[in-house]
């Protein structure tokens, strides 16, 4: 059996680190706040290295501990918004924005339940059953959030989603 | 997926996402940080961890038809009548290690008839799949709490019907509960689907649905009752719909959780009233 080194996790990380912001985005609204989510996840998923079952399962692994300490920081922080974000925001559903919306910006208008499993299935593609176990939720409830977040987003970017 | 699916994936896959200026350096220094050390990689699963035990010793009568003197001459006299007797848990799965914990009763259906053997293939075929997952489940994650029970219950056994229940409970921080219910017509030796019920040229589905919703408005209607339903997103009731008639003989469409209403209504049912469908019955 292969061992999980130091070089090997965090080549993994590297390798994931667009995914592990992006996600820390989906809950946390401020940057700050989602930059020192991700150097946290890092530092735990780590320490709990012996209790990843299979190299393969790494990004489902570290996304699911990475949600828990977003979720641990809701908890315990009023919520902030960067002032950038609020920009992004006011282009994206005004009148004033010249450029059609990006997917991300309509992402970023979804409610909270439905953004982390869209943007888990969209950009990371992880299957249902992975989400499930990421999110902590059953696959109907995955499934249903999916459903509607897809809806949301046909009508922010239109029906082509161009 | 569909196209537009395809469409999202590709547009995620190349439109630009721009991260903070700082924030390689961040994790680059959180990397640099780790002290050297080495994990053995786990097999992908831990089978020895799993017993599993077969009928006899966990035999559990479940149903004796309980019938008067005539009916019972009655039943002798049609062949496949009678045929079932009991259920017997053919085969128990176990599982248990810090994270994850199993639990899987297989049924089986004791009797002569075609149906009862259909059923019993259906019933281990679908256990199966569940054990499968729960293990793909496992190995998908270390710290991520899985369990899954497996149940089952004679539901109905009538002069005509006898119907057995599947029960499964997949839990991870919430719970999610899931059922298959066969139904056998005994005066036919058939295992019954919800069409099955109905004429061919009749809109069964279509006058089940209308009650279902019926029904949801009629509760949510009563603000006290913190009711609610997916009203909106109920696509109607299909053949492959789990159903069953209950002790009165009345049909009752069982849901899985979440199906039509938030997790804090768990597995709902509707008890159909015989006007609203029987004049579309075969």
């Amino acid at each position: 059996m292969p061992c999980l080194t130091k070089a090997w996790f965090t080549g993994q990380v590297v390798q994931n680190q667009t995914a592990l912001y992006r996600t820390a985005r989906t809950i946390l609204k401020n940057r700050e706040d989602a930059e020192d989510a991700v150097q946290e996840a890092i530092l735990a998923a780590y320490a709990s290295l012996d209790t990843l079952r299979t190299p393969e399962s790494f990004k489902p692994w570290i996304l699911r501990i990475l949600t828990n300490r977003c979720y641990d920081v809701c908890r315990r922080s009023r919520p902030t918004v960067d002032l950038s974000d609020v920009e992004n925001v006011l282009c994206a559903s005004g009148t004033d924005c010249t450029e059609k919306m990006s997917l991300w910006q309509a992402v970023e208008q979804l409610p909270d339940d439905l953004r982390t499993p869209i943007t888990l299935f969209y950009y990371e593609d992880l299957n249902i059953r992975q989400i499930c176990s990421v999110l902590n939720l059953s696959e109907p409830a995955v499934k249903t959030r999916l459903h509607r977040g897809r809806a949301k987003l046909r009508e922010l970017l239109g029906e082509e989603g161009t | 997926m569909n196209e537009f699916d395809e469409l999202l994936k590709k547009r995620a896959r190349e439109e630009p996402f721009p991260l903070p200026e700082d924030y390689a350096g961040r994790v680059f220094a959180a990397c640099a940080s780790l002290e050297e050390k080495q994990v053995k990689a786990k097999k992908t699963h831990t089978l020895h961890r799993w017993a599993m035990g077969v009928a006899a010793a966990l035999a559990v009568f479940v149903a004796v038809p309980n019938l008067s003197a005539p009916a019972a001459a009655a039943m002798e006299r049609i062949p496949v009548l009678g045929s079932i007797v009991k259920v017997i848990t053919f085969r128990t799965y176990t599982y248990d290690d810090e994270h994850a914990h199993a639990d899987v009763s297989v049924p089986q259906i004791e009797g002569s008839g075609s149906a009862a053997a259909s059923v019993n293939a259906d019933a281990q075929k679908y256990t199966d799949a569940l054990v499968e997952q729960f293990k793909a489940d496992c190995a998908d994650l270390g710290e991520a709490y899985e369990g899954l029970n497996v149940t089952y219950d004679v539901v109905t056994d009538s002069d005509t019907w006898f119907t057995l229940r599947v029960d499964a409970l997949e839990t991870k921080a919430s719970g999610y509960q899931f059922a298959k219910i066969y139904n056998i017509d005994k005066t036919t030796d058939q295992v019954v689907a919800l069409d099955g019920l109905f004429k061919d040229d009749s809109d069964w589905a279509k006058a089940l649905s209308d009650e279902v919703l019926r029904q949801m408005n009629e509760q949510m209607a009563d603000a006290s009752s913190g009711t609610a339903y997916f009203t909106e997103d109920f696509t109607g009731v299909t053949a492959d719909q789990n159903y069953y008639f209950d002790a009165e003989g009345n049909l009752v469409l069982a849901f899985d959780e979440y199906t039509v209403a938030p997790g804090s209504m768990g597995a709902v049912e509707f008890t159909i009233a015989p006007s609203a469908y029987e004049n579309l019955l075969k």
